[in-house]
């Protein structure tokens, strides 16, 4: 019993707040996956990809054409933006009709094109884009700028998806398309320009992840592995399509990890959160967040 | 008439020998071994160290595919096992199925080296292991056909827990029973099985083990291990691991303030300088890894008079390749050697004494290699563990040496019979993870 209350120390409230600044990296990287389905109705498989991609855009600006981090960072945003809008245009919106299989299916060979087409553009090396910010130190806590950064981005991310969404006349058109897409299109909304805008900015949320990831870790043809399964499962978590919930499960999910680590193995803690989810798809199938019908 | 007829015979006998001739000549040509060859090209293991042990390896059998051996042409077939196992598996029976090579050749990830040798032994053909190092895929298994003249995982655990133990008292100031030590490894059958000889080294040498801890080396996160990390205040961190999983660590650990008197890594990723380097910076000096000991850092006044000359060709050949590396990793030299070892000893006594080829004639060769410590590029010596043994197919003449990066280069600080300067131990003052 003593052994265990000697574990409340400072090291569980760095694990807890470590846990946290997690949960931003990967609820930064499920808002844009959440937003492309809760409008288009379709799952990018390739998402972490696209992360990839920016990730490796940002480490060619910066390192070998010399630019700074901050003026890369919005071409990055931007390219990965243009990717996410040619996904749609080629490969998404020929298939809108098509099952969610076929969807599935597509979206899941692109992720292969794009990972074969990174190990022969830049090669199997792992590159590092050279910077290191400088740590928080609060007595024996210490935390990362990094993540810290990452944190504050997924929170700006997603109150400015909301306004957006809320508050302007595209947003309200991507939500009205997102509860009715048929309807939308018979009352004259142009849901092919809604569809476009909405994958552009998925992809400008995945580039904006990338500049923030690409200060964490390596880039490498296959980085996307690594986050790829677990975005997806807090998205499903969440509630697919369900910003808010997303947000949140990428909380739960993390703290999780990061307790269950630190008081069992780390490989436990990956464990029990895939027990939880799990467990949570018997008990809401829908998600943590979706509403009962 | 009777003029036409011989004429015809003589047509006829004339095509015939011609026909004859040519199967002949086709039967000399056909005087090959044909060797498939299996590394990572691509996926997370190629960047950790498989491509440059590929490299290694194809610098050596062309240099063999332009003489041959013994009248036989030496060909490769080389195969990308994409870091996976079970494309491992799928590629070294394509190889031996479809492309009927005579043996395998390779393999660098523990992972898949251990179905791929049991696949191997089952259609009995012949496979020369040039890297993995768990002792898993040998252990108890008394396979006949399967050879490793590495060292084994095991072998690497103990070396580096023997040093430290051998340290502990003069450099780091505490009697072995006061050491607090710190096992982490990746959970794949490499770091489990290096792990494995660290937890028995550190009950040899009576350390204080304050943490043992495996996790995944595709991890997005481990702020965890480093937390418990700093709760257990360990002298000594021994880790096994790839890459990027080791570099994710180190800059983990340096934003969480981690702090310790000595990090020791165990080959694989910490194998390569390089890639080190560029994820943690300045932070990889003082840093120790146990690997089989560079080519290019073995002593070559102790070794067989003829290998100086190929390692100065592989450094040469790896040079154009690879241009302008800082430090020439242990990886590119280790697949050398052992490709070198397996074309000079075993092919030809293969070839002259059991007449061909096949595994049985490789198999009889192999067992017959008997090189004494200075006879191969690594330094060590080559003898297999015979059949019935624990460890058959086992270099029993292996070993690994404990190395330690400063400031750019690399030294060897133990074996003693191998060092080439004291190690820096603990970690100067100042330095990053410096607790002193």
């Amino acid at each position: 019993m003593q052994a265990f209350l000697d574990t409340f120390d400072i090291f569980l409230l760095e694990a807890i707040v470590n846990g946290i600044l997690l949960g931003g990296v990967l609820a930064l990287l499920a808002l844009g996956l959440n937003l492309i389905f809760g409008v288009i109705d379709v799952t990018w498989i390739c998402y972490a990809e696209l992360v990839m991609i920016g990730m490796y855009g940002m480490y060619y600006m910066v390192q070998v054409f010399g630019l700074p981090y901050w003026v890369a960072a919005p071409f990055a945003i931007l390219l990965v933006a243009a990717l996410g809008a040619a996904l749609h245009y080629i490969v998404i919106a020929p298939l809108l009709t098509a099952p969610p299989i076929n969807q599935l299916l597509a979206t899941g060979g692109v992720l292969f094109i794009l990972q074969s087409f990174a190990t022969v553009a830049f090669g199997i090396d792992f590159r590092n884009l050279g910077i290191r910010l400088p740590v928080l130190a609060i007595g024996e806590m210490h935390f990362s700028y990094s993540r810290l950064l990452a944190f504050a981005a997924a929170l700006i991310g997603m109150l400015a998806i909301y306004f957006f969404m809320k508050r302007t006349y595209t947003g309200t058109a991507i939500r009205a398309v997102a509860q009715d897409r048929q309807i939308m299109s018979l009352m004259g909304v142009d849901t092919k320009r809604i569809y476009l805008i909405t994958s552009a900015l998925g992809g400008a949320l995945a580039g904006l992840a990338a500049c923030l990831l690409v200060l964490q870790y390596d880039v490498h043809p296959f980085v996307g592995l690594s986050f790829g399964p677990i975005t997806f499962l807090i998205c499903v978590l969440g509630g697919l399509g369900n910003f808010v919930g997303g947000f949140i499960a990428a909380f739960v999910f993390a703290q999780i990890i990061s307790l269950g680590g630190l008081y069992s193995d780390l490989e436990w803690g990956y464990v029990l959160a895939f027990a939880f989810f799990i467990v949570m798809m018997f008990i809401r199938p829908a998600g943590l967040f979706a509403r009962r019908s | 008439m009777s003029g036409r007829k011989a004429a015809r015979l003589l047509v006829g006998l004339s095509a015939a020998i011609a026909v004859l001739g040519m199967a002949a000549t086709a039967e000399a040509q056909e005087k090959k071994i044909k060797i498939g060859v299996i590394y990572d090209l691509t996926g997370p293991l190629a960047g950790g160290g498989s491509e440059l042990q590929y490299i290694g390896a194809k610098i050596m059998l062309d240099q063999y595919a332009k003489t041959g051996v013994e009248g036989y042409k030496v060909e490769a077939v080389y195969a990308d096992a994409q870091s996976k196992p079970d494309v491992a598996i799928n590629e070294a029976v394509r190889l031996i199925e479809q492309e009927k090579v005579n043996m395998l050749l390779g393999f660098f990830s523990s992972a898949q080296c251990v179905p791929v040798a049991a696949r191997v032994e089952q259609l009995k053909n012949f496979m020369w292991i040039t890297t993995c190092i768990s002792s898993a895929v040998l252990a108890d298994k008394n396979f006949k056909y399967v050879f490793r003249p590495q060292a084994s995982g095991d072998q690497f655990g103990l070396m580096t827990m023997d040093f430290i133990a051998q340290n502990s008292k003069a450099k780091l100031g505490k009697e072995p029973k006061d050491l607090r030590v710190a096992i982490i490894h990746e959970d794949g059958a490499y770091g489990v099985d290096v792990s494995k000889g660290n937890e028995a080294g550190a009950k040899k040498a009576g350390f204080n083990i304050v943490l043992k801890e495996g996790y995944s080396a595709t991890a997005p996160d481990l702020s965890s291990l480093v937390t418990k990390l700093k709760r257990a205040r360990p002298d000594v961190i021994f880790h096994t691991g790839y890459n990027p999983d080791i570099t994710l660590f180190g800059r983990q650990a340096r934003e969480q303030g981690l702090k310790f008197q000595a990090l020791v890594g165990h080959g694989a990723g910490y194998g390569v300088y390089e890639k080190l380097k560029e994820g943690l910076g300045g932070d990889v000096n003082y840093v120790f890894n146990a690997d089989p000991i560079s080519i290019w850092l073995a002593n070559q006044k102790s070794m067989d008079p003829k290998l100086p000359a190929v390692i100065k060709m592989v450094g040469e050949e790896f040079d154009k390749a690879k241009p302008g590396v800082a430090i020439r990793s242990a990886h590119v030299g280790m697949a050398a050697s052992n490709t070198y070892v397996f074309l000079t000893e075993v092919l030809p006594r293969a070839i002259k004494k059991y007449g061909g080829v096949d595994p049985e004639a490789l198999r009889k060769a192999a067992l017959e290699v008997d090189l004494p410590e200075g006879g191969t590029m690594l330094g060590f010596g080559v003898k297999f563990h015979g059949e019935g043994s624990q460890m058959a197919g086992q270099n029993e003449r292996s070993f690994p040496v404990v190395i330690q990066y400063i400031d750019d280069k690399s030294y060897v600080v133990w074996p003693k019979s191998q060092a080439q300067r004291e190690a820096v131990l603990p970690l100067p003052k100042g330095t990053t993870f410096s607790n002193q």
